[in-house]
């Protein structure tokens, strides 16, 4: 009995350089560098948001195998991480994510209203597409903003305060 | 010496015989508690123990789902079960027994029964008349149970309030 | 400061060592604390939160219960596991727990045997606080081996750690998160590994049960019987369930010793072969062709006579490695009492040149426990997960500890730990192994292995290894393994030569990996050509089981024994026993090849429905007795055997039980020890050419290895139930101008059989692999030799 202190490794002799373009593949190496040789998997959610975001968003199996094999790490592992986190998308999305955060503070100063909101004006119910494909909505899990509640993170900026009128304004400016 | 004789004189009278017709000559005349089976039968209770049945729900699908609770606390080891899945999958029993000859009609499988699949029904009247009638096999208690069902339901429901 | 420390649970003082957790020093001392996720053999996840306890330490308590399987002791530590905190936190987790499982006990293959359902009892509130709906989760389909009910599921994580800590391959994972958290393969896959039956076991709740058990039983109407499997050389500890005279399921028996708390998916569900509707129930005569059945004393008095009517030395004996000590020596004792000494029970091996030098009770060369401390492994034609599952995990130990881990083999064999292999085709691996030798500088001590170093070429990897061996024999931690799959090599004891030159060479020790149950046993049992019992060495042997089918005998005596898959040259040995006047096959299944062969049949026990003894790898003596009746009239082999033995007034077939003959036994064997070197030098032999011709390689799949497993319905619907194919390396099938997927027709010398291309990059150029044993095969010839391919017509 103990605390596994070695990563589980998957001894590959897959050709690496014929996975990613060289762009991504010299990204995720300045993640892996941050750490120690033997604990390159750490860069695991770094790599998955370069592969995510050069993908339009989203991740495949395809990818997700691919990602496994150049950390050399079970795939297992990777699609464990990849389903936890909101952050990464296994389905195909619009072309902006607009999270509404709905943990405790949030929920509590009006983040369902902001929900419903969405799905009125927009047609648009947590996890679906709008239909032009312009954004997806994403019911998020705490975005540690509950200072400024309720919060929405679309792509990668914060937007906090927010009420269904301040929503619309950020949503109709998305391309 | 006197009661002896007294007692001598009192039987020769066949005074205890007249006591006794008194006693018959009353109940001649009052209201009869026999009644004449079989075109008339006892009253029973809901929960009298008989005939064993398994029942099914409303939509036809057998209740028994082979979890062997019953077979478990017969105290006489009267029922044998074997089971495996059906084919849509579902836990079923393939072989559900009760060796009447066996079975004490103590109702503890009844009490057992997570479905209320296997109950005893208020049937007291049946016979065997070869040898191995006396196993009740699955298919046989299944029938009894479809045609009691409305009897059997309607004991069940007298007795809810009690359970 | 002393690793010994004091603490105290429960007003109990215990003592501990440094590091230990709370929970394994309460498990020692016999105080129940609840807990799901906690395993002895896995490592700590703390994620159930059942085993919360009081503690205090130095005066001051924790500021919350902590969790017992993730808490090291501490000295002076105080610990509470039934206090009013502690019952507190542990019902609190309960009712957690119990919001989402189902209420389905009545129709759970766990319920009566099920953690939860003990726990709840303990510590359940009688009724739910919680109204709304329960999560239903998806049901993934494991394979024919593990059936799922994922609802039930309360993400202890034991299976997902198993996977990876024990087995080596992620194959479950947790996805999801919350209570969108959900076990399974993610990618809806058959999970594949051969110990993976054993998250049967570890799984606490009804998520995970046995498919071919499924709904067939109750816990609480099996009978436990205890028992020792039949089929690779570990005899893992079995405890079989056996209810109305049937064995419906085995389990693990806790051996730490030789299976751990383990078993291979093999001893797990090879029980089903026990059932099958192939199983010879009774005594069968052959008239004019037509089998008809006899009763025992007609078919006694048949065999009895049958063999008086031919001389003694034209009897031979083909006697399987699994069968019992007692089935073996028996045999051997009528053999030779009728004046034969052909008998062997090494019906795979190829090459018997080496007989008069080989060791005389050849094993393991360390104990099954000692495995695990090897520095350095080198193994030697070996297919070792397929072959030895159980001894696989111990090496995988031993490298995840930091051994080195090194595979000479004719094909890659895929291990889930790292390791160097050495890949070459039959031949061509001599070369291989001679390299190595060249590496430790050393210079042969027959013309054979001179001529072999000479030829070879040592490569930086071979000069590596060599110097991990020389590391290694610093601590005497070194191991050299002989795998079933050399044995079958036409130059096995030229491996033998260099991986004995190499051991003495480098200083570390040599072991034999026996295929079989009892094949260590098999020396003590006297069941060789050319040893008597105790492994006594004869100095004229009989016949070996390659020669007793090439100069064919009148009789032949099979023991359990398919012709057409047991054998080495499953050709050769069916054109040998065609011609032959009798065929005595004393079998526990009817296979076609023993009908069409064979002139009697009689039904003998299998595995659990016989008392007897199986010498593991590591020389021990596993007892056993018979958990249910044979099937018919099927009787066990050694009272066959001795009523036989009476029959043909043959002296020392006196016995009243099998416990006798064991005790006869290891007063025989009292002073028998095993000795893995060699009893002189080995003879002067020929290099062979190596040439690119294309060789053969059949190694036996696991779920082909015996007559039971190949019999098991679960076992062969499974991915590692291989059917017949011709594995091919991608430049082969090019020279050959195979396309993938062609069909193919083999021919090895008169032998010929067709079936489909692989093309891998797994096997070698020069190389074919073919397995052996699996239906398609049974036409083909010697498991190891050359091989001619042309494409199939029509």
């Amino acid at each position: 009995m103990s605390f596994r202190t070695a990563p589980l490794t998957v001894a590959r002799d897959a050709d690496k350089s014929s996975l990613f373009t060289d762009d991504i593949r010299a990204a995720i190496d300045r993640e892996i560098a941050k750490y120690p040789p033997e604990w390159k998997q750490s860069a695991v959610m770094p790599t998955l948001t370069l592969v995510q975001d050069a993908n339009g968003g989203s991740l495949t199996r395809e990818l997700m195998d691919a990602v496994a094999a150049y950390l050399d790490m079970p795939a297992m592992s990777v699609y464990e991480v990849a389903s936890f986190y909101g952050m990464y998308d296994l389905e195909p999305v619009g072309r902006h994510k607009v999270c509404v955060c709905n943990s405790i503070s949030c929920m509590l100063n009006g983040s369902e209203e902001l929900i419903d909101h969405v799905r009125e004006r927009y047609g648009v119910a947590p996890g679906e597409t709008s239909e032009d494909g312009r954004f997806t909505l994403k019911e998020f899990e705490c975005l540690g903003a509950c200072k400024d509640a309720p919060a929405v993170l679309i792509d990668k900026v914060y937007h906090e305060c927010l009420t269904p009128a301040a929503l619309d304004k950020l949503i109709d400016v998305l391309d | 010496m006197l009661q002896r004789a007294r007692d001598y004189l009192n039987s020769l009278l066949l005074l205890e015989v007249l006591k006794g017709l008194r006693l018959t000559g009353g109940y001649l005349f009052k209201r009869k508690f026999t009644i004449q089976y079989p075109e008339e039968k006892a009253p029973i209770s809901p929960r009298f123990r008989g005939l064993h049945a398994l029942r099914r729900y409303p939509n036809g699908e057998e209740r028994c789902i082979a979890c062997k609770l019953c077979e478990a606390v017969c105290p006489a080891l009267a029922i044998t079960i074997e089971a495996e899945p059906r084919e849509d999958g579902s836990r079923r029993t393939t072989r559900y027994d009760i060796d009447l000859f066996k079975c004490i009609y103590c109702g503890f499988c009844e009490e057992s029964c997570p479905v209320d699949s296997i109950v005893e029904t208020d049937i007291y009247e049946y016979h065997f008349e070869n040898r191995g009638d006396n196993i009740m096999t699955k298919d046989k208690l299944l029938a009894i149970g479809d045609r009691y069902e409305e009897r059997i339901a309607a004991a069940r429901a007298a007795d809810a309030p009690y359970r | 400061m002393s690793d010994k420390i004091t603490l105290e649970i429960d007003g109990r003082s215990c003592k501990a060592a440094l590091g230990e957790m709370i929970i394994a020093v309460a498990d020692r001392e016999g105080i129940a604390i609840p807990r799901f996720c906690y395993h002895p053999k896995l490592s700590v996840a703390a994620n159930c939160r059942m085993c919360l306890v009081e503690a205090e330490q130095g005066g001051r308590p924790f500021p919350k219960p902590v969790p017992a399987c993730a808490t090291p002791v501490a000295d002076g530590m105080k610990v509470q596991t039934r206090s009013h905190k502690a019952l507190e936190a542990q019902r609190g987790t309960m009712e957690f727990l119990l919001i989402n499982h189902p209420l389905d006990c009545p129709i759970c293959d766990q319920g009566g045997e099920c953690e939860l359902q003990d726990v709840s009892m303990g510590y359940g509130e009688d009724i739910s606080r919680f109204s709304e709906r329960k999560r239903v989760v998806q049901d993934e389909d494991l394979g024919p081996l593990i059936a799922t009910e994922m609802t039930r599921c309360i993400h202890c994580t034991r299976c997902v750690r198993f996977g990876a800590e024990i087995a080596g391959v992620r194959e479950l994972g947790a996805t999801g998160r919350g209570e969108e958290m959900r076990i399974g393969t993610f990618t809806a896959q058959t999970v594949q590994h051969e110990l993976s039956g054993n998250i049967i076991d570890l799984c606490p709740v009804g998520a995970l049960t046995s498919k071919p058990y499924r709904f067939s039983a109750r816990a609480w109407e099996l009978t436990e019987r205890d028992s020792i499997s039949p089929h690779d050389s570990v005899g893992a500890n079995l405890q079989l369930h056996v209810r109305r005279n049937q064995v419906l399921r085995v389990h693990p028996r806790p051996n730490e010793a030789v299976n751990e708390t383990w078993i291979s998916d093999r001893d797990r569900f090879s029980y089903q072969g026990l059932n099958a509707a192939e199983r010879l129930d009774q005594p069968m005569v052959k008239r004019n062709g037509v089998w008809h059945d006899i009763d025992w004393t007609s078919a006694l008095k048949l065999a009895a006579d049958g063999l008086r009517a031919v001389e003694g030395d034209t009897i031979g004996c083909l006697v399987s490695p699994r069968a019992t000590l007692e089935e073996q020596f028996l045999l051997q004792k009528l053999l030779r009492a009728l004046g034969s000494g052909h008998i062997d029970s090494r019906l795979r091996q190829q090459d018997f040149r080496g007989d008069a030098s080989d060791p005389q009770r050849p094993w393991l060369g360390v104990s099954i426990a000692e495995l695990e401390q090897q520095k350095a492994l080198v193994l030697i034609g070996s297919d070792l997960r397929a072959e030895q599952p159980l001894l696989a995990h111990r090496i995988r130990k031993a490298a995840l500890a930091g051994a080195q881990v090194s595979v000479f083999n004719y094909f890659n064999v895929e291990l889930t730990h790292p390791h160097q292999s050495f890949t070459a085709p039959p031949g061509c691996l001599l070369v291989e192994l001679a390299a190595l030798a060249a590496a430790l500088e050393l210079r042969g001590s027959s013309d054979a292995v001179r001529e072999l170093i000479g030829l070879a070429k040592p490569e930086d990897a071979h000069h590596a290894l060599a110097q991990q061996l020389r590391a290694a024999r610093n601590d005497g931690n070194g191991l050299i393994l002989l795998g079933a799959l050399a044995e079958a090599d036409p130059d096995y004891t030229l491996i033998k030569a260099l991986a004995e030159a190499i051991a003495i060479g480098s200083g570390v020790r040599l072991g034999y990996l026996p295929s079989a149950a009892n094949s260590t046993g098999a020396a003590l049992a006297g069941a060789l050509p050319h040893r008597a019992p105790a492994g006594e060495v004869l100095e004229t042997p009989g016949l070996n089981a390659r020669e007793m089918l090439t100069s064919p005998r009148r009789a032949y005596l099979l023991w359990d024994i398919d012709p057409a898959a047991d054998v080495l040259d499953p050709a050769l040995a069916q054109v040998a026993l065609s011609d032959a006047q009798l065929v005595v096959a004393c079998s526990s299944f009817r296979t076609p090849a023993l009908e069409q062969h064979a002139h009697l049949l009689l039904p003998i026990s299998a595995f659990a429905e016989t008392s007897g003894t199986f010498v593991n790898a590591e020389g021990r003596w596993q007892g056993f007795q018979g958990a249910v009746a044979p099937p018919g009239e099927a009787r066990p082999g050694w009272k066959l055997l001795r009523v036989l033995g009476n029959l043909l007034e043959l002296e020392g077939f006196a016995y009243d039980s099998a416990r006798e003959l064991r005790t006869e036994l290891e007063t025989l064997c009292a002073n028998s020890s095993f000795d893995n070197s060699a009893r002189a030098l080995r003879p002067a032999l020929k290099v062979p050419d190596i040439d690119q011709q294309l060789m053969r390689v059949g190694q036996v799949p696991i779920y082909a290895s015996d007559m039971l497993t190949r019999h098991a319905a679960a076992l062969q619907h499974t991915p590692l139930g291989e059917s017949i194919a011709v594995h091919l390396h991608p430049e082969q099938a090019g020279e050959l101008g195979f396309a993938h997927g062609e069909r193919v027709s083999i021919r090895q010398g008169d032998a010929t059989a067709t079936a489909t291309v692989v093309i891998t990059d797994s096997v070698p150029k020069g190389c074919a692999r073919i397995p052996a044993a699996v239906p398609g095969s049974e036409t083909l010839g010697a498991q190891i030799g050359p091989v001619a391919l042309t494409k199939a017509r029509g």
